[in-house]
């Protein structure tokens, strides 16, 4: 499928801001599942400086700073992505999440694990400690316990745990705060995709297991015939949980070895297909957040954020669009918001 | 031992060293006794001490046991002393220990007179401890030094490695001989930084390790800090002051000297420059700090701008210091902010002592810092377990100084082997931030021990478990006896300039309390000098004996000492703008003062019932807050107006009382202590604190006789004159003990400012209620602007206006006179201008120049009350001057100032 993703986010201060610096994830990465296209990031004022890094996660993050007084900012990234079936998801089934789901039971993921002396590496390793959004605590353990009977293959339980978290929480816009902890929100019982994801993470890594928060957008406007899904109207977040191969054995380079991340939104109780973009990989929101900032001045601030996600028939649809006039395009986005 | 010849000395028993024997009983038994060089007899064999020792096991990292002992065996020449210590007392001979009390006497007045504290409780209100320091150093033997010399080098090598390779390739954790847990799961790991290089491949530039004697007589490694290990300025300030009051042991003794060592800390960086003319910083995270006191120092010592996060700015990946003269480059910055502070973009968004985008020039490679952000990983007392693996994997080389037996249990098997050991062991955090404090196993019940072993089972990655080392003791003075203490020795490593590192020659020893075996100053611990005892032939610092420690050394309180780096210190932003109000603060405490003085003495004068004059009285009072403008004026009612006076001058909770003005001097001078003369700072802090506490003495007296009414006028102008003394001697070292640099400038700027504005309005009031048409009045207004003496030089008895006028508003010879004022007001404007390469032009453009005034008018006027009319223009022309003094004061804060006070916020979405 070929989506075409514009994410606005807009900044009015007041009084101006004398000086910023920013920090970005907007560009989607290109995975086995999807491909970047086109990508384009609009900054307005004109940065003093700007610089394009992959940070640590592999995601590609922008920093920019503004040295001029200004009293909005405006941020446009603009990206065509042309989205496939591998892997899982794309069974028209809608709870088949996973195509051949890996056997393995979930113990025998935990074991590799937990460190012994010279055991071999795992670059997911990364993705089973508590981080800074998904604390540790035994309400998570407490949560996941349900769907961890012993022996039980690890796509299957993490299949339950994703659809107890669906039925169990209320998806409610504006019900928290874009830092809710992932705690407040279980204990709430309701919250945003962003704390279905990291209920979701914090879950598997109580039970040992390497789990990644993902941040990305999902096409909003149904196929013919088909409901609405509820999807978040600005960016989408789903969790990602590592499954090794099945001869166990990761690979000492450093890599993922023969593993395979298998991702499942438990907002909408369902594994991301190819109507899903992914934007970046991290242990949790704070690593991937879209627009990071510290400016002086604007003590007072109102954002506005607007993502439109829209099937497109080719790259030669969008040419238009990307022209100068092509800049109405995303202000008619924010009018959604 | 070469002691045991004394036995056969006739005069054995009457020797220094025989002297101290006798007064000092033994080390606790199980404890090495470093007065005597053996452990204290244990109650059981010497080896069921350190159980754990030989049968350490962590993944591949066991920990290295040597059983030889160093010690001497229990019992054995119990009465002598060790080598070191015989010469220390035999140096200090019979008369020097009878002389330990007043040494003592004078240590403590030393340090108080240095100015030497450390803040207990981090907060703006909280007590400043002075700092505490025994009066005997610690003294290590040159094998000893030797010893711990080469392994701490090694470590440091080791501990640079480690960061190296898990900000690089990440082989030690691919090779399993690191666990995740300790590098990702750990809070000081900075994905951030991954990837980075800093320049020489230097990441470490100081590092410092917490060393213990076992009862062996062995030294062991217990713990490391790298992340911003506070130390250095203590351990300084202690061997100046200890030298000095052992100066025959200390050249005797041929003691390592340090001063000289310690410009290793910012050399390493600049030759890694790759700019020829390289500025360091020192950043510290404020005054609030438990050991600013260091930083403040440590700046001074080596010559670096001490800054705080908001004097620091990023433009294009390049990092700036804000001056008076603009934005000024900056190329190492040396730390002593938590990594997690450094920068509110990609760290702790909520951190207001950093610098956005820092990482983002460290990343660049545009600036160095020391350490390396990211180290904090490194400090944790797991990975003790695994560097003797470590190391022989990275450098091929076995531990030379070995590290206290240590077990992680995020290891099931480890954590298994240690469940039935915690007894003998001490169960520390893993991680940073857990509110734990280090737990000794057999101080337990065994209830107590079985929950840890519980909570050790369910996280066992959270705890490290270490065995238990009862601490040497060495002996200290406590004023009639000698008594020994558990010492806790630290040491740092610094560059050597070559690539590799040097251990500096000394330590700082941190004592536990009596009884205790936990060294920690924030517990309430004291300290001691450390003595590196040279002699071994190719021991570092050996042939640098000849330099003094005493002589070249800055004290912390002079400025005027050159400090190693000969270079201007630019004045930033922050401290301008503290100096300019320290300015202010001054003046206006000076002249509420004299006020305060001025009107007591008024009501209890002859003139006390002039109405003109308990008029101006009563306005001037109000407006500079001295009562609130509800009292009851002088005239109407007098003893009302003098009993709030007097209430009121060290009331907090008007703006402008004696009290407060000389509150926010104090906290104007405390953001630029390291520019001020420690003379001058300790004025400033015993000008408020006695002040205040004159007051609330007085007040106590007023409410015990509140039935009769009487607050004493008589005691609070004690109290006044007091104070008003201090304040002179401030204003003397403001005038004559500080650098003349633009920081000065803005000083007095300040405090000319001030002056105008106070003086000007003094004397439009004067004319406005007709009192100084009158005798009381005419004299109350000379003295306020401090010029009786001068007026009765010049003008005898004469008590006109014309004379009056031409003394406090023409005369260009009187410090007080507002033409004097404006005059060098502008002088000082235009020097400002002329350095920092600006135009002064529109700063004066709008300022009144009295010398100009036409006075003439007034000349003819008759001093009487009734024709004040005559000086209408007059009293415009003063308000004028003082509104235009305000209206600089804004000037100037717009023009220099304004970058540095708005604050930052972090955004997110």
């Amino acid at each position: 499928m070929l989506l075409h993703v514009v994410h606005v986010t807009r900044y009015r201060y007041s009084p101006w801001v004398d000086n910023a610096h920013h920090a970005v994830h907007l560009k989607p990465a290109s995975t086995a599942r999807q491909t970047l296209l086109r990508h384009s990031l609009q900054i307005s004022p004109l940065p003093a400086q700007q610089r394009e890094i992959m940070d640590v996660y592999g995601n590609s993050r922008s920093f920019f700073s503004l040295q001029t007084s200004h009293g909005v900012l405006r941020v446009v990234a603009s990206s065509v992505v042309s989205t496939s079936c591998a892997g899982q998801g794309c069974s028209n089934a809608e709870k088949s999440a996973v195509t051949a789901p890996p056997a393995m039971p979930w113990e025998r993921v935990r074991e590799q694990f937990r460190y012994r002396a010279g055991a071999a590496y795992n670059a997911a390793w990364e993705f089973v400690f508590a981080s800074p959004y998904v604390p540790r605590d035994d309400a998570f353990t407490q949560f996941a316990q349900p769907s961890f009977a012993p022996g039980r293959p690890l796509s299957e339980a993490a299949h339950d745990l994703m659809e107890r978290i669906y039925r169990t929480m209320v998806y409610e816009s504006d019900s928290t705060e874009v830092n809710t902890p992932a705690l407040a929100a279980l204990q709430q019982g309701k919250g945003v995709c962003q704390d279905f994801a990291h209920i979701m993470v914090a879950c598997c890594r109580a039970m040992g297991l390497p789990a990644r928060y993902v941040s990305g957008y999902m096409l909003t406007q149904p196929p013919p015939g088909q409901p609405r899904l509820i999807g978040c109207d600005a960016s989408h977040a789903w969790a990602s949980i590592y499954c090794p191969a099945e001869n166990g054995k990761g690979n000492s380079n450093g890599s993922d070895g023969a593993g395979q991340w298998l991702d499942f939104d438990p907002t909408n109780n369902r594994a991301p297909g190819e109507d899903y973009v992914t934007l970046a990989t991290g242990r949790d929101f704070l690593d991937v957040s879209p627009l990071r900032g510290v400016i002086r001045g604007g003590s007072r601030h109102i954002l506005q954020v607007a993502v439109t996600v829209a099937p497109i028939e080719s790259l030669e649809s969008l040419d238009g669009f990307e022209s100068p006039g092509g800049h109405d395009a995303p202000t008619a986005a924010e009018s959604l918001a | 031992m070469d002691n045991n010849k004394s036995l056969f000395a006739p005069l054995a028993l009457e020797t220094p060293s025989h002297l101290a024997s006798a007064l000092a009983p033994p080390a606790l038994s199980g404890h090495f006794d470093e007065l005597r060089g053996c452990s204290s007899k244990a109650p059981t064999s010497q080896g069921s001490t350190l159980p754990l020792m030989q049968s350490a096991s962590q993944g591949q990292g066991q920990s290295q046991f040597q059983s030889q002992s160093q010690g001497t065996a229990p019992g054995q020449n119990a009465q002598l002393l060790a080598k070191p210590w015989t010469t220390f007392f035999n140096c200090l001979g019979a008369e020097g220990f009878h002389d330990l009390n007043r040494r003592t006497a004078n240590l403590r007045r030393q340090i108080r007179d240095n100015g030497v504290t450390y803040n207990v409780y981090a907060d703006a209100n909280g007590p400043q401890r002075p700092w505490s320091l025994d009066l005997f150093p610690m003294l290590l033997s040159p094998q000893d030094w030797a010893d711990i010399e080469v392994g701490i080098k090694q470590r440091t090598r080791l501990l640079n490695h480690v960061m190296a390779d898990v900000y690089g390739p990440q082989t030690l954790l691919s090779k399993g001989l690191l666990p995740a847990a300790l590098v990702q799961g750990h809070p000081g790991y900075l994905r951030a930084m991954q990837g980075m290089q800093p320049a020489g491949g230097m990441f470490l530039h100081i590092a410092a390790f917490d060393l213990s004697r076992g009862p062996d007589g062995r030294w062991w490694v217990v713990s490391q800090r790298t992340q911003s290990p506070s130390g250095l300025g203590y351990m300084l300030e202690n061997r100046l002051t200890i030298s000095r009051l052992f100066p025959d042991a200390f050249r005797e003794m041929k003691v390592q000297r340090l001063a000289a060592s310690y410009k290793a800390l910012v050399d390493g960086m600049r030759s890694l420059s790759p700019v020829a003319d390289c500025r360091i910083v020192l950043l510290t995270p404020g005054p609030y700090n438990e050991t600013y006191f260091e930083h403040a120092y440590l700046a001074r010592y080596l010559g670096l701008s001490l800054v705080e996060g908001s004097d620091l700015l990023v433009r294009r990946e390049h990092l700036f210091l804000k001056t008076l003269k603009g934005l000024e480059p900056v190329h190492g910055v040396f730390k002593r902010l938590d990594d997690e502070y450094l920068d509110p973009l990609e760290l702790r968004s909520d951190s207001r002592l950093g610098v956005p985008g820092l990482l983002q020039v460290i990343r660049a490679g545009n600036v160095q810092v020391a350490n390396a952000p990211g180290s904090a990983f490194l400090e944790s007392s797991a990975l003790l377990g695994f560097l003797p693996a470590l190391s022989r994997h990275l450098l091929g080389e076995t531990l030379s100084l070995p590290s206290l037996a240590t077990w992680w249990c995020g290891e099931q098997a480890v954590m298994q082997d240690m469940l039935p050991m915690l007894k003998n062991c001490v169960i520390k955090p893993t991680y940073p931030g857990s509110g734990m404090d280090s737990v000794i196993g057999h101080t337990l019940s065994q209830r107590a021990l079985d929950e840890w072993a519980g909570r050790i089972v369910r996280q066992g990655e959270d705890y490290t478990v270490q065995a238990y080392l009862p601490l040497s003791q060495t002996p200290t003075w406590q004023g009639e006896k000698i008594a020994p203490r558990s010492a806790m020795l630290r040491v740092f490593a610094v560059p050597d300039g070559a690539g590799a590192w040097q251990v500096l020659p000394g330590g700082l020893a941190r004592l536990a309390g009596k009884n205790e075996n936990i060294a920690s100053m924030q517990h309430g611990g004291s300290s001691a000098d450390v003595w590196a005892l040279g002699g071994l032939m190719g021991s570092m610092g050996a042939g640098k004996a000849t330099q003094p420690d005493v002589l070249p050394v800055a004290r912390p309180g002079e400025s005027h000492v050159p400090a190693p780096v000969n270079r201007k210190q630019p004045v930033t932003s922050r401290a301008a703008e503290n100096l300019f109000w320290l300015g202010r603060y001054t003046e206006r405490a000076e002249n509420s003062l004299r006020l305060a003085q001025l009107s007591l003495q008024c009501l209890g004068g002859e003139d006390q019932s002039s109405p003109p004059l308990l008029a101006w009285l009563t306005d001037m009072a109000v407006a500079n807050s001295l009562v609130l403008d509800t009292v009851p004026s002088a005239a109407h009612s007098r003893r009302v107006f003098e009993r709030s006076l007097i209430a009121g001058l060290s009331s907090a909770g008007s703006p402008a009382s004696v009290g407060s003005n000389l509150t926010a001097l104090k906290s104007a001078a405390s953001a630029v202590r390291e520019r001020l003369s420690q003379e001058q700072w300790h004025v400033i802090e015993r000008t408020d604190t006695d002040f205040l506490s004159r007051c609330e003495a007085f007040k106590a007296e007023g409410q015990l006789a509140a039935h009769a009414m009487e607050y004493s006028p008589i005691e609070a102008l004690r109290a006044l004159e007091a104070a008003s003394g201090h304040l002179a001697a401030m204003t003397g070292a403001q005038a004559d003990r500080m650098m003349r640099d633009d920081g000065w400038r803005l000083l007095s700027i300040g405090r000319y400012i001030e002056r105008l504005s106070m003086l000007s309005a003094a004397l439009a009031r004067g004319f406005e209620t007709g009192a100084v048409l009158e005798n009381g009045g005419f004299s109350a207004m000379v003295a306020l602007f401090d010029s009786t003496i001068t007026f009765h030089a010049q003008y005898q008895q004469r008590r006109d206006i014309p004379a009056l006028l031409d003394l406090l508003v023409l005369d260009r010879d009187n410090p007080r006179s507002l033409s004097w004022v404006m005059h060098t007001l502008k002088n000082r404007l235009a020097q400002l201008a002329d350095s920092t390469s600006g135009d002064v032009s529109d700063l004066v453009s709008n300022l009144c120049e009295p010398h100009h005034w036409a006075l003439t008018g007034a000349d003819t006027a008759r001093a009487s009350p009734d024709n004040r009319a005559g000086y209408i223009t007059l009293i415009e022309q003063l308000k004028n001057c003082q509104s235009s003094a305000f209206e600089l004061s804004d000037r100037i804060s717009r023009r220099y100032f304004s970058h540095a006070t708005s604050a930052s916020l972090s955004l997110g979405t």
